[in-house]
């Protein structure tokens, strides 16, 4: 071998894949945070649902928490259950 | 002896009394029996059946003090001019202490006669104005108001006029022929006479003496003052006129009464001063620029009590310190511009705020000078304001410089000594959000490239940004570091998943996940390129581990960051080289052959033009690589260099890493320029959102207060930002002005 690789150090970003720019509920954009937080990233994250739609955490539980009867998602209508695959 | 009320001769008991009054006045022996036989007559003339006779005894007393004064004031001029002063001190001294005699001697009289009919404080002071008249007074006031009258007034301008002769005397042959004390005591006679008095106690003193005391130094402070001028020494001048005020205060305080203190040094200074302003300005330009302390110090203790005087010497001074920072930047030039820029700066700081310590003992108003003076010249725009400011830039070099693992041969606490004056240098700084965007950059690089000294002093230095500017301007920075220490505990987690699962990766791999947004890099620098064999397994296993953890994430790779090392074991000596991804690719595609095409190296890793001019320069640059022509054209052919020593065997393939390109220099300023649109509208809308309805000029001033920690507006911009808004129904001009705007819901 001519050139060996020792060691490798590489470099990546992260980024939310929402099928959305924006959350529903507060119409802030994804790559944001809701608007009770400060800086988006780890400490605001997004959550899905099993129908498929995505919020800001904050925002879906606000909303849920708001509902007295059924625990819908507010864009499908459909019963909201986390999507913890 | 009965203190019962009973008939009294008069005639009888004054005379006796009178006999006392006389030798007591006179400071005369008095045999205790005496005094107290004395004592009981006051009280029984005062308690005297069927009237009391303490009217007759009051108005008799004053017409005997009368008398008495009126023949001392025969005494006091039998000796002619010359002795004036010193006999009149005399008589002062022996009556001024005699009359406290009598007024004991007539205690009963004062306590019960006298203070029953006095007047109480408040009608002294609020009353009618002629309350005084025609109504007793205490005996100790009596008998100085008999002086005032009878002494002060028919001899008070002789003695003025002689007093004011001798005075003159004193200054210019520095003795008197009267004792200091007499002179002393005489002018404080003047005061004492009314020292009883509710108002007006230094009024007889004031227009008696004071005032033509004052208005003749005037006239020798003039002659002084038109004498010494004759020199036409600037210098010489202020040192005189310093020893004069002194001296004349001492005088003062020698002779005077303390309230006049402040106003001899006035008038002193406002002939010696005030009036030669000119001439003193006339030469304050040469010692400010020759930087004459001694002079400068002198000027400004003479300056300081006058207002507004100091104006023009502070103005000179800012000037001054103004050309030499200017002077100290503008030939900068070399690879170390940012270090001599940033060092000089503060050694021209340094000097002049020590100066101003020294010279100006810390005066506001200079230092108010030298902080306008240096954010003038840090801020300063060549070419008539056409060329952006560089400070920012140089400033963030600096401390990249500093915080630099190569920053070889000062010590941590000398960095830590150097960061600390660099923060005078940037709380000086208009445009700090320029100044965060090149410091983030740096810091971005610093980290990913593992070139930090030392965390502790980039957290420091955090810090202290944070503590000028406040938690949002070091928000970004510091989600840069969480982002650090949650890369190490992904490492961690993710070599444990290997070995768990017993995977060989067979390279050493080690992994930065940023956040999107905190890191300064653009979306567009991400380019196509074709991972190296070995390393397709690394990225595909980190890839599973982390989608399996994170849901709803996506990862992109940063080749252009990315860093490798390699063992070069072609060559006579085994060396290890740290080069970046690009550079490795083209390296390892040498295993098969030891020479290819620039083209076929391109289109096998689809590097884009740009990228692969850049790396594959690099290592022929180092010499890694031979080229059999000059430029690196797409049929150059590039070799193997099979005879390469290099003294050490661990060494950096550093060019393509660490140069600024200028195309990153400008990108950086035109995210700034960005920045700052949204980072105003997005002030405007607040305010608007608060107030509602706002006029357009307070609206401007609010929004340059809100923005002024980060940068300077210009208002052009606001403008624009506020055209922009209006046109996105965010607020609209009111009906009735266009000057005016409301805030659309």
């Amino acid at each position: 071998m001519k050139v060996t690789i020792k060691n490798w150090t590489s470099v990546a970003i992260w980024k939310w894949v929402a099928n959305d720019d924006n959350c529903g509920i507060c119409r802030m954009p994804f790559d944001g945070c809701c608007p009770d937080c400060k800086l988006p990233g780890d400490d605001c994250p997004l959550v899905w649902g099993q129908c498929s739609h995505c919020f800001h955490m904050h925002c879906i539980v606000k909303w849920l928490q708001s509902q007295q009867v059924n625990q819908q998602c507010p864009m499908c209508r459909q019963e909201w259950k986390f999507n913890n695959k | 002896m009965s203190l019962k009320p009973r008939q009294v001769d008069f005639n009888a008991v004054w005379g006796s009394l009178q006999e006392t009054v006389k030798s007591v006045i006179t400071l005369g022996h008095v045999p205790r029996q005496i005094w107290s036989d004395r004592f009981s007559d006051v009280y029984s003339l005062c308690v005297a059946h069927p009237e009391s006779m303490a009217d007759r005894l009051y108005a008799e007393t004053k017409q005997y003090l009368i008398d008495h004064v009126a023949l001392l004031l025969i005494k006091v001029q039998e000796d002619g001019e010359d002795n004036l002063i010193k006999n009149y001190y005399h008589y002062w001294s022996q009556y001024s202490r005699g009359l406290f005699y009598l007024h004991l001697l007539y205690w009963y009289l004062n306590q019960q006669h006298i203070r029953m009919q006095k007047p109480s404080d408040a009608e002294m002071i609020y009353g009618s104005s002629d309350a005084n008249a025609g109504e007793q007074l205490e005996i100790k006031e009596l008998a100085l108001e008999v002086w005032k009258n009878g002494m002060i007034t028919p001899l008070g301008e002789k003695l003025v006029k002689l007093l004011l002769e001798t005075i003159d005397k004193d200054r210019s042959e520095h003795t008197t022929l009267i004792p200091i004390e007499a002179i002393q005591g005489t002018i404080t006679s003047f005061v004492e006479v009314q020292r009883f008095k509710i108002k007006g106690k230094l009024k007889l003193y004031q227009d008696l003496f004071e005032e033509p005391f004052l208005d003749a130094s005037g006239e020798h402070f003039k002659r002084d003052a038109a004498r010494l001028l004759e020199e036409r020494d600037v210098s010489l001048y202020m040192e005189k006129v310093i020893t004069k005020v002194d001296e004349e205060l001492a005088r003062a305080r020698k002779f005077l009464h303390a309230s006049s203190l402040t106003k001899v040094s006035q008038r002193c200074e406002q002939h010696m001063v005030a009036e030669h302003l000119d001439f003193l300005y006339s030469e304050c330009m040469n010692m400010v620029q020759g930087e004459r302390k001694r002079d400068l110090s002198n000027m400004y203790s003479l300056l300081k009590s006058l207002p507004n005087a100091l104006n023009i010497l502070v103005d000179t001074v800012l000037d001054h310190s103004k050309c030499q920072g200017l002077e100290s930047i503008g030939t900068l030039q070399g690879d170390n511009i940012h270090v001599n820029f940033v060092e000089n700066l503060l050694e021209v700081y340094q000097k002049y705020r020590q100066q101003i310590q020294e010279v100006f003992s810390g005066d506001q108003n200079f230092m108010g000078a030298l902080d306008k003076a240096c954010s003038s010249v840090i801020n300063h725009r060549p070419n008539k304001g056409k060329t952006p400011c560089r400070s920012p830039e140089l400033l963030a070099k600096y401390c990249d410089t500093l915080l630099k693992k190569s920053s070889k041969g000062i010590s941590e606490a000398e960095v830590d000594e150097k960061l600390r004056k660099s923060i005078t240098i940037f709380k000086y700084i208009d445009d700090k959000d320029v100044f965060q965007k090149f410091y983030a950059r740096m810091l971005a690089k610093r980290l990913i490239h593992q070139q930090t000294q030392s965390m502790d002093a980039e957290e420091a230095m955090i810090n202290r940004l944070k503590q000028a500017c406040g938690y949002e301007f070091t928000s970004k920075l510091h989600r840069m570091f969480t982002d650090m220490s949650v890369s190490a505990d992904l490492n961690n987690k993710f070599n444990a998943f290997l070995k768990d699962d017993s995977i060989d990766l067979g390279v050493n791999f080690c992994i930065y996940i940023l956040q999107a947004g905190a890191w300064p890099f653009g979306q567009a620098i991400v380019t196509p390129f074709s991972l190296p064999q070995q390393l397709v397994k690394s990225v595909q296993m980190f890839e599973t581990f982390y989608y399996n953890r994170f849901n709803g994430r996506k990862l992109t790779w940063l080749h252009h960051l990315c860093q490798a090392e390699l063992r070069l074991g072609y060559l006579k000596k085994p060396y290890v080289v740290t080069v970046q991804t690009f550079q490795m690719a083209i390296l390892l595609l040498f295993e098969t052959a030891d020479s290819l095409v620039c083209k076929e190296i391109r289109e096998t890793l689809l590097l884009n033009a740009d990228q692969f001019q850049r790396h594959a320069i690099s290592l022929v640059d180092s010499k890694l690589l031979l080229c059999d022509s000059e430029e690196l054209t797409p049929e150059a052919v590039l070799r193997l260099n099979m005879e390469y020593t290099n003294k050490r065997t661990r060494f950096r393939i550093t060019a393509a890493i660490q140069r600024e390109s200028p195309q990153e220099v400008e990108h950086t300023i035109n995210s700034v320029e960005e920045d700052r649109k949204l980072y105003l509208q997005a002030a405007i809308v607040r305010i608007m959102k608060s107030r509602k309805v706002l006029k357009h000029n307070a609206l401007i001033q609010e929004v340059c207060a809100q923005s002024k920690v980060s940068f300077a507006p210009s208002i052009p911009m606001i403008k624009k930002c506020i055209e922009a808004l209006i046109d996105r129904h965010y607020m609209e001009r009111t009906q009735h002005s266009s000057e005016e705007y409301s805030y659309i819901a």
